[in-house]
């Protein structure tokens, strides 16, 4: 079976931007239904490779196959949660969702029923008429977790989504995305800098050093869910990358 | 609650006062009627406009449909070029940066300074009235929709790129929306520059218009009629703003809501 994402010789430079390339060489793969977390510091590249993927970004050199297709540009299939939301300020929940799923030609009333299946899910049922300054941040990354949902993506891409939460609503974030992820299985890629999400999310951690950005450490995590913090095994996981992490600077 | 009665009760109890003193003092000899006509003066000649007009037969009413008249289409025609043609500008870097200068200049050419050229350009008709209101409105609005363009968040286009959305597509059902809030707004800004250029507009050619009617009244020392006039069009103005603030409040709900809940 070929890997869900499959990223090859990948490098990225961006025009009027001197010094080493933003993405080195990079190589990965993902498999079917892994979630996998890219740690690093700010800068070191982690957005763009996830814009590569989604196809917002282009790639100076190297190849990015998803579900076995070279990407070519965004859409089709490959959702995106931001960590702003990045909501439609001037639709509601459930519009925001239904936008989602009219584009991929879901007929309006499906779409709305779609949106409210997917508010349920991410535990919103009932606030599908706020728009999304009447949310909470943490309520906000529900909706976008559905928007994405409601593409019937392959994979999907977060890029922090949790960066901009307190750590108690962060830490409730954590445990709704592995619930819904239970239930609706997914291909994720999910970026973070904070060590500990990783360490409660990832099937498989990589840790990113900058200019060029590449992969420094690997470590797959096959603890069941829910993990606690205080398990050893995570405690001596942390201590690893913590070391990799301060090694960089 | 007693906060927003307060809200009300305080400025009126100050205008009563202010208004008070005012008739005292005319009354008391401290202030000449003629330069200071007292309210209780500018209220006889605003009925005296009302059913007989100044000059005779032309009633105030006559000249504040006329005046809203030449405002509502001078702002309507620079809304109509203003709006299009800031999508484009805002649209592309390019022509931005090529035109920021032209809109900076225009913009700060005093809208009456082309009073005379107005005249030339389109005689002393209507055209000339509706120009000078259009011009003024034009700039403003169309910075205020270049603006608009610029400041959508881009991750909101990204975004809707990532849900197969494209193109037009993108143009019509996010960066439309994005900029309406800041549209609306622009467009009240415009007409506020409306209800200040009329004035200068009405002065020549014309003896119908609330600003013809404060520069007739000049010419026979009726400063009671100039102050009529100028209340009228800080009525109209006041009236116009709250009917677009109402306006606003129903076309972007979650703007006028998100905004009243930061406030
Ligand atoms: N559009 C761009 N143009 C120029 N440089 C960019 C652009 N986007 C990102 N960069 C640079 O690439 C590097 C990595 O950025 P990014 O991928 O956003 O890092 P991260 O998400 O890990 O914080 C940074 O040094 C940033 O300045
Ligand atoms: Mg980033």
């Amino acid at each position: 079976m070929a890997a869900a994402i499959e990223i090859s010789g990948l490098a990225k430079s961006f025009a009027h931007d001197p010094g080493p390339p933003v993405l080195g060489a990079v190589d990965l793969g993902i498999e079917e239904n892994e979630f996998v977390v890219l740690l690093g510091r700010s800068g070191c590249g982690k957005t763009t490779l996830l814009n590569l993927v989604a196809g917002l970004e282009t790639p100076s050199a190297g190849r990015i196959l998803v579900g076995g297709t070279p990407v070519t540009g965004p859409g089709g299939g490959k959702g995106m949660v931001f960590q702003q939301g990045a909501l439609f300020p001037w639709l509601t929940a459930r519009r925001n969702i239904a936008f989602a799923a009219r584009n991929r030609g879901v007929a309006s009333a499906e779409a709305d029923r779609l949106a409210d299946e997917l508010l349920a899910l991410v535990g919103l049922a009932g606030a599908g008429h706020k728009y999304p300054f009447e949310l909470s941040g943490g309520m906000q990354q529900r909706v976008a977790i559905a928007r994405a949902l409601a593409l019937d993506p392959k994979i999907l891409l977060m890029d922090e989504p949790f960066g901009a939460l307190d750590e108690i609503t962060r830490n409730e974030m954590q445990d709704e995305l592995l619930r819904v992820w239970a239930q609706r299985r997914k291909t994720v890629v999910f970026v973070t800098h904070s060590i500990w999400e990783g360490l409660i999310l990832a099937d498989r951690i990589l840790v990113m050093a900058p200019r060029p950005g590449r992969f420094v450490l690997e470590r797959r995590i096959d603890l069941p869910r829910p993990r606690r913090r205080s398990d050893p095994a995570l405690i001596a996981l942390y201590d690893e990358i913590w070391a990799c992490l301060r090694g960089d600077a | 609650m007693r906060a927003r009665a307060a809200e009300i009760l305080v400025p009126l109890a100050v205008l009563a006062a202010f208004l008070g003193t005012w008739e005292y003092a005319a009354a008391a000899g401290w202030l000449r009627p003629i330069r200071f006509p007292p309210p209780s003066r500018l209220a006889g000649s605003f009925v005296d406009l009302a059913f007989h007009g100044f000059p005779e037969g032309i009633t105030i009413w006559v000249h504040a449909a006329i005046t809203v008249q030449r405002i509502l289409a001078g702002h309507a025609l620079a809304l109509a070029l203003a709006i299009p043609l800031g999508l484009l500008i805002g649209s592309h870097a390019l022509l931005d940066r090529m035109t920021a200068p032209v809109v900076a200049f225009c913009r700060s050419v005093a809208t009456l300074s082309l009073l005379p050229l107005a005249l030339v350009w389109f005689g002393t008709g209507e055209g000339a009235k509706i120009f000078l209101i259009g011009y003024g409105c034009f700039w403003v609005m169309l910075s205020a929709t270049i603006a608009a363009v610029k400041l959508v968040d881009p991750v909101l286009i990204r975004a809707a790129r990532t849900m197969d959305t494209g193109g037009w597509a993108i143009f019509l059902r996010v960066v439309l929306p994005a900029t309406l809030p800041r549209l609306l707004s622009g467009a009240r800004i415009a007409l506020g520059v409306g209800f200040m250029v009329i004035v200068g507009a009405e002065m020549i050619g014309t003896i119908r218009g609330l600003g013809s009617l404060i520069m007739e009244a000049r010419t026979f020392y009726r400063t009671d009629i100039t102050m009529v006039g100028m209340l009228c069009i800080g009525a109209f103005g006041l009236a116009a703003m709250a009917a677009l603030e109402w306006l606003e409040a129903r076309l972007v709900p979650w703007q006028a809501r998100a905004e009243a809940q930061t406030r």
